[in-house]
């Protein structure tokens, strides 16, 4: 029994102990003044999580709005709602769906190959070598990628709500016959910049930063062999979905749930 | 201040976990030679290496380099130390997203404010003397092995460093860049007068350059002593290594228990 | 280190298309309107019952959305609810004092909001005045009483 209990305290201590080494790592990283060079290689890791995600989130976001368009249609058709489609479409996907879809596609198309980038470049002694150089890889390798993350999902969350958006017209509007008028009406007398545009912007912005962050973590303290890596990728993917759901949750009652 | 050793390592201890690597180290790195650490796989070599370049804190003991006391510099001025130091890595360790001469280049970029002429004109005299100064548009992915290994101590040596360490640097290689890197070794050390330190455990390619050479087992240094000195030891254990006997006091059968009882499984607990 | 001109060029176009889509969202979603929000009056108007009635509701008159509601809380003098409501600047000083709030409801299910109609006095109602003819919101379980109740008595 005691030894029980001192088995749950020890895992206690060592999840602690990981999140705070997490947090100093994410500190470290993230703290620093960006230079040129920084910049450039801001640029290439933004081409690299962002520009390359870019086609399965628009074609994710395009399927989903359809649905959407359709699902809804056949629900409000009952209750001869149709007209409220766009306002459903919208509201449904500005405040979830775009930000949480798009955040677990970009775990799964971004933060693995950076887990595993980062993981190659330690298993082959190339961060050893750099900081032997005398430069820092955190702010080498590490911050460019955060950063990247951290401005590309917003982005992309931003692109998979306006092509899911236009997908539910097209299958609702074009295809149903709902009447264009009152499908971006009713869109525009529901949808509140400030609450429903701007509050999923910030989910998406937190949703980054955690995807990235346990994404870039996950590279820098695996253990450098090819299994190693390969079992941090998969981590990566897990633990940031599961972080990704968590806080959605968590977010959607503080913005939407009337607790505040 | 001239004839000091340039690395100085007293009663070094390092542990991992509960595995003790070293238990008082002593070593002296005397300047401008080749100094080679040698011994059998898993003694901790290349964890003896990283002490020095300060990658790793030891438990007790000092590394002093040119007189500095590594692990008691701050964050900043071990940087600036390591500038003075090149490490040639196991596997290159090049980076991957850069060709051959940004490879080069990298270590020059970042401590220099020196113009793009004058960096190319650097990159090239350094590719040119390890012989790859055509190779100089390629990817590491696209190098063999021993290539990648002359890049990397083309880079090591981009800033003329005082001290280069180099891991293991003759492993897997086929014969032919094996003599070329043995040649590279011993060249670059005379010609920039620079102080090496090689950790290697192939005998004939390393007592061939080398100009004083420690033995490192079981966590002490074993024997030290020229090549030639080593050569005649009587140390049987020394003699083992140096000679490459199969069996001997370090012996060719992980402990267990009698051959034969074992195959009667009445060997006691398996 | 080489600067690859389509990667600058894929990354700036990719931030370009998230700006946009963000203009779009606002604009053609939300419906956002750039014209500044300083332009605006204040009314008051006391309810006995706001019913389903939310802040952010529309304030219409003949039909066309005129300004929202800005907040809804208990006047604790009457105990009954005061509504303060965010007009068009246009309508400062326009509206006749005797005009007439009513919180109505769009369609059997919709959502409520607030309907002016103009009264027909000389003097007008100006920024921070209060609405006194007020009709409050229909509460559907307070109209079955009352038919039932009416039922019983006859």
């Amino acid at each position: 029994m005691i030894a029980l209990i001192r088995r749950l305290g020890r895992s206690g201590c060592e999840v602690t102990e990981g999140l705070g080494r997490a947090a100093i790592f994410l500190i470290q990283a993230a703290v620093g003044v960006p230079s040129r060079e920084g910049l450039w290689l801001w640029v290439r890791q933004m081409h690299f999580v962002g520009v390359m995600s870019l086609a399965i989130v628009l074609v994710s976001g395009l399927f989903i709005g359809m649905v959407l368009g359709l699902q809804g249609y056949t629900i409000l058709v009952d209750f001869g709602a149709e007209d409220a489609l766009g306002q459903m479409v919208a509201l449904s996907l500005l405040r979830e769906l775009a930000p949480v879809v798009a955040a677990l596609l970009f775990a799964g198309r971004a933060g693995s190959a950076l887990t595993a980038e980062i993981g190659l470049m330690k298993a082959t002694e190339q961060l050893t070598s750099m900081e032997m150089i005398g430069v820092d890889p955190l702010r080498r390798v590490v911050a460019p990628r955060l950063w990247a993350g951290f401005v590309a999902l917003p982005l992309l969350t931003i692109g998979f709500g306006v092509i899911g958006i236009w997908g539910g017209q097209l299958v609702g509007v074009q295809w149903l016959g709902v009447f264009e008028g009152s499908y971006w009406g009713n869109m525009q007398a529901s949808v509140e910049f400030a609450d429903d545009v701007l509050n999923g912007l910030i989910k998406s912005l937190v949703f980054a930063l955690v995807v990235t962050w346990i994404a870039v973590y996950q590279g820098y303290a695996l253990v450098p062999t090819s299994e190693g890596i390969s079992r941090a990728t998969t981590r990566t993917v897990v633990y940031a979905s599961l972080a990704v759901l968590g806080l959605d949750f968590v977010l959607t009652a503080l913005m939407f749930g009337e607790l505040s | 201040m001239t004839d000091s050793p340039l690395v100085e390592v007293e009663g070094l201890h390092f542990s991992r976990g509960e595995m003790e690597i070293f238990r008082g180290i002593d070593m002296q790195v005397p300047r401008g030679k080749i100094t080679a650490i040698m011994g059998p796989s898993g003694t901790g070599k290349t964890t003896l290496l990283k002490l020095i370049g300060g990658q790793l804190a030891p438990d007790a003991g000092r590394v002093r380099i040119a007189g500095e006391e590594v692990h008691a510099l701050s964050r900043k001025a071990l940087f600036r130390l390591r500038r003075r130091m090149g490490m040639l890595f196991q596997s290159g360790a090049l980076f991957s997203d850069l060709d051959v001469f940004e490879n080069v280049a990298f270590p020059l970029r970042v401590h220099t404010d020196l113009p793009e002429a004058m960096i190319r004109d650097l990159v090239l005299m350094k590719l040119q003397a390890v012989g790859l100064r055509g190779a100089r548009e390629l990817m590491p992915s696209e190098l063999s092995g021993g290539m990648a290994r002359r890049v990397a101590l083309a880079r090591a040596i981009a800033l003329d460093p005082d001290l280069i360490l180099y891991d293991e640097p003759f492993v897997g290689q086929d014969p032919i860049s094996m003599g070329v890197l043995v040649q590279l070794i011993r060249r670059l050390n005379d010609a920039l007068g620079l102080t090496s330190v090689v950790v290697s455990h192939d005998i004939k390619e390393t007592l061939s350059i080398a100009d004083y050479v420690y033995v490192i087992a079981d966590g002490v240094v074993m024997a030290h002593g020229t090549p030639g000195s080593l050569d005649v030891d009587r140390d049987p254990r020394v003699s083992q290594f140096i000679h490459g006997e199969p069996d001997g006091p370090v012996p060719f059968h992980y402990p267990a228990v009698d051959f034969h009882a074992d195959l009667l499984g009445t060997g006691g607990p398996r | 280190m080489k600067r690859s001109k389509t990667m600058e060029l894929g990354v700036g176009l990719f931030m370009l298309a998230g700006i946009l889509g963000l203009l779009f969202l606002a604009l053609r979603v939300s419906g956002l309107s750039l014209t500044p929000p300083g332009d605006s009056f204040r009314l008051e108007a006391n309810f006995a019952n706001v019913g389903g009635l939310k802040p952010r509701a529309r304030v219409t008159m003949a039909g066309v959305t005129v300004g929202r509601v800005e907040s809804i809380a208990l006047d604790t003098e009457w105990y009954d609810a005061r509504v303060v409501m965010e007009l068009d600047g246009e309508l400062a000083g326009a509206l006749p004092e005797d005009s007439t709030a009513a919180i109505l409801t769009s369609g059997l299910l919709g959502e409520q909001y607030i309907g002016l109609s103009v009264g027909g006095a000389p003097e007008t109602l100006e920024n921070g005045d209060r609405i006194r003819d007020t009709q409050s919101a229909l509460v559907l379980e307070e109209l079955i009483q009352q038919f039932v109740s009416n039922m019983v008595k006859e």
